[in-house]
């Protein structure tokens, strides 16, 4: 019943007998109200809307995929720990305190969100790197702070440096193929926004695989680059900092509730499943 | 200048290699020798450090009392700090230039510069201070620990030599058992190369450039201890074959010593490099006889090692600017290979040149 309601709501069908009301409120939102209705035979956790600055259409965000590990942790009501890795935009470059950052925002909403439980996530990011260096550094990382979640945002150097398409894609799904063996479940955060990356097509070339390999992986691929262009476009915000180099405080924000909605309607949608 | 040499030829081919695995993505980085096995080029360079160290220190020719000794190694160890802070402020000033002429903010990013850039106010402080390092320019802080801490090796080793190998392989033993390592600021984070891991290999290269101690046992054992070390270059050249890499989550605590981290130097990287060494020492003779003019390029290069590296850490950057304009791909990279090395060989000619002109 919950899976199947669940799914209703992601597709934007019909609405469950229980929760009617709270359906409408789901589709109204799009992806903010959908963990709401799911759990109605618990009290509601109440999922924050998507700032108004942040709104982005739920296909531009991402496409639900199971989380059955954090699922299962968040069921527990142990501390749940998480492991953001990437590069500067993990860092929290730019931001004007380290609690700006999206991994800090990323915990809070979470932890507001699971009242009860305590979420832990960890920030391991280093500015610049590419993906095969993360993956060096990754299953260490992994076996040290044993998370239940890893958020691994990427691709952005690898597009830069030009790192052929072939290898990025391979240096990543066996990455995956790793976290998925050793029971760990992984969000990839994907590709920045700047208009200039429209034009280039290695950027491009690496954005397309990137989201080619997560649906094939069955992985959570948070669409960045999709979100924050239709942002961009829509209401004009400045979601970069003065010198246009990074998400300021307001753009990690976004950044962090983008993330925290996948991650919940994949959660309690697809959690199960699996 | 001195003859083309062992020494100077294997801190050669380090230089290249480091110059050629600073650009992501490169074609030709799958040449380097990390490709076959655990250990890369940076044991070559932080051990080879320590074995010139040793020369300076045991000098017989130019004997050194410990008070010019320390000045002479702080002196070093000043120069290399100033090397370090001329190429990081090259480099940001090449990824701003870069990030301008392409028109391009996400280029601001590249080897861990945005900070200086976001936050410049603390960066430049943490530049200075070496806790904010560049990616790819972190081996020189290294480096500078190494010889800040120098005198105080040599001065032990003169005191008590028995003691100095045993120091530290209880440091390395601490550093990896506590995972203890120095932080970086303003960003938070590690050192990529960890001081307290890495002196090992440097004091390895210590103990071992001279035929006493480790170094007498390693000369007298050579005709055994070479089998053992080609036996573990081939097992590790073919773990690496077959992508093999222990599993760090099912290794035993403390796990730093069962995995392959380059951060943390850990055993199988230093043991592998052990085995390369003892297994090619030697090998100069061979290499000299039947391809002599890349004997003697390599060595110059390698007796020109500041110099080189500072210019090839920036044409590495100056590569990846390349690739990104032009586009990866062979076509992009064979020039890029050639250039590179031919500016690492001009480097060398005309640091030596000077000393020519200076010495007639």
């Amino acid at each position: 019943m919950v899976v199947g309601m669940a799914r209703a709501v992601a597709s934007g069908m019909s609405c469950g007998w229980r929760a009617v009301s709270r359906c409408l409120l789901a589709s109204f939102l799009g992806f903010a109200g959908a963990a709401q209705a799911i759990r109605a035979d618990e009290p509601p956790v109440s999922p924050p809307a998507l700032s108004a600055f942040c709104q982005a259409p739920a296909g531009d965000i991402a496409t639900p995929e199971p989380l059955p590990h954090l699922a299962a942790a968040l069921e527990s009501k142990r501390v749940v720990r998480v492991l953001a890795i990437g590069s500067s935009s993990t860092v929290g470059v730019g931001a004007s305190a380290p609690s700006n950052g999206y991994p800090a925002q990323l915990e809070q909403i979470l932890e507001k969100m699971f009242k009860g439980v305590q979420i832990d996530i960890v920030n391991r990011g280093v500015s610049g790197e590419v993906a095969a260096t993360t993956a060096e550094r990754l299953k260490t990382e992994v076996a040290l702070e044993r998370p239940d979640l890893v958020l691994w945002q990427l691709g952005t150097n690898d597009a830069l440096a030009r790192v052929p398409v072939d290898d990025f894609v391979e240096t990543v799904r066996d990455m995956l193929e790793w976290l998925k063996e050793h029971q760990v479940d992984t969000v990839l955060v994907g590709l920045q926004f700047t208009p200039h990356a429209l034009k280039d097509e290695h950027y491009t070339a690496i954005r397309n695989a990137l989201r080619t390999l997560a649906s094939a992986e069955n992985v959570l691929l948070v669409r960045r680059f999709e979100a924050m262009r239709f942002i961009e476009q829509a209401t004009q915000v400045d979601l970069l900092s003065a010198d246009d180099l990074h998400l300021n405080d307001l753009g990690y924000r976004c950044m962090a509730e983008h993330i925290a909605h996948a991650v919940i309607v994949s959660t309690f949608l697809l959690g199960r499943q699996h | 200048m001195r003859a083309a040499n062992e020494i100077d030829f294997w801190r050669g081919l380090a230089l290249t290699s480091i110059f050629i695995n600073h650009i992501p993505g490169f074609y030709f980085e799958r040449i380097t020798h990390r490709n076959f096995g655990q250990s890369d080029s940076a044991e070559l360079f932080v051990f080879l450090a320590g074995w010139a160290l040793r020369l300076v220190v045991s000098s017989r020719s130019n004997p050194l009392n410990s008070k010019r000794l320390v000045l002479r190694l702080g002196a070093r160890a000043l120069t290399i700090y100033m090397a370090q802070i001329v190429i990081t402020m090259l480099a940001l000033a090449i990824i701003a230039a870069t990030s301008m002429v392409f028109d391009n903010p996400l280029l601001l990013e590249w080897n861990n510069a945005a900070a200086a850039f976001q936050e410049p106010v603390p960066t430049h402080v943490g530049v200075m201070l070496l806790t904010h390092q560049l990616g790819a320019f972190n081996i020189l802080p290294l480096y500078v620990v190494l010889m800040l801490g120098a005198p105080l090796i040599a001065i032990l080793h003169r005191a008590l030599p028995g003691a100095l190998l045993v120091l530290s392989f209880c440091a390395y033993v601490a550093a990896l058992t506590l995972q203890i390592n120095f932080r970086t600021w303003p960003t938070e984070g590690y050192w990529y190369f960890n001081p307290i891991a890495w002196q090992f290999v440097f004091i390895l290269g210590f103990v071992l450039a001279k035929d006493d101690g480790l170094g007498a046992f390693a000369r007298r054992h050579l005709g055994l201890l070479r089998p053992i070390g080609l036996v573990v270059v081939i097992i590790g050249f073919w773990l690496a074959m077959i992508d093999f890499e222990p599993d760090p989550t099912r290794m035993p605590d403390p796990k730093l010593f069962f995995v392959f981290d380059k951060t943390f130097a850990t055993p199988a990287r230093v043991l592998h490099f052990l085995a390369l060494a003892i297994t090619f020492a030697g090998s100069f003779a061979f290499v000299h006889r039947f391809a002599g003019p890349i004997a003697e390029f390599l060595s110059m290069l390698g007796r020109n090692s500041l110099n080189v590296f500072c210019v090839g850490s920036i044409l590495s950057l100056c590569g990846s600017v390349a690739r990104y304009a032009l586009g990866g791909g062979i076509l992009v990279d064979l020039p890029v290979l050639i250039c590179g090395v031919g500016c690492l060989g001009a480097t060398a000619w005309l640091s030596e040149w000077r000393e020519r002109l200076r010495a007639g």
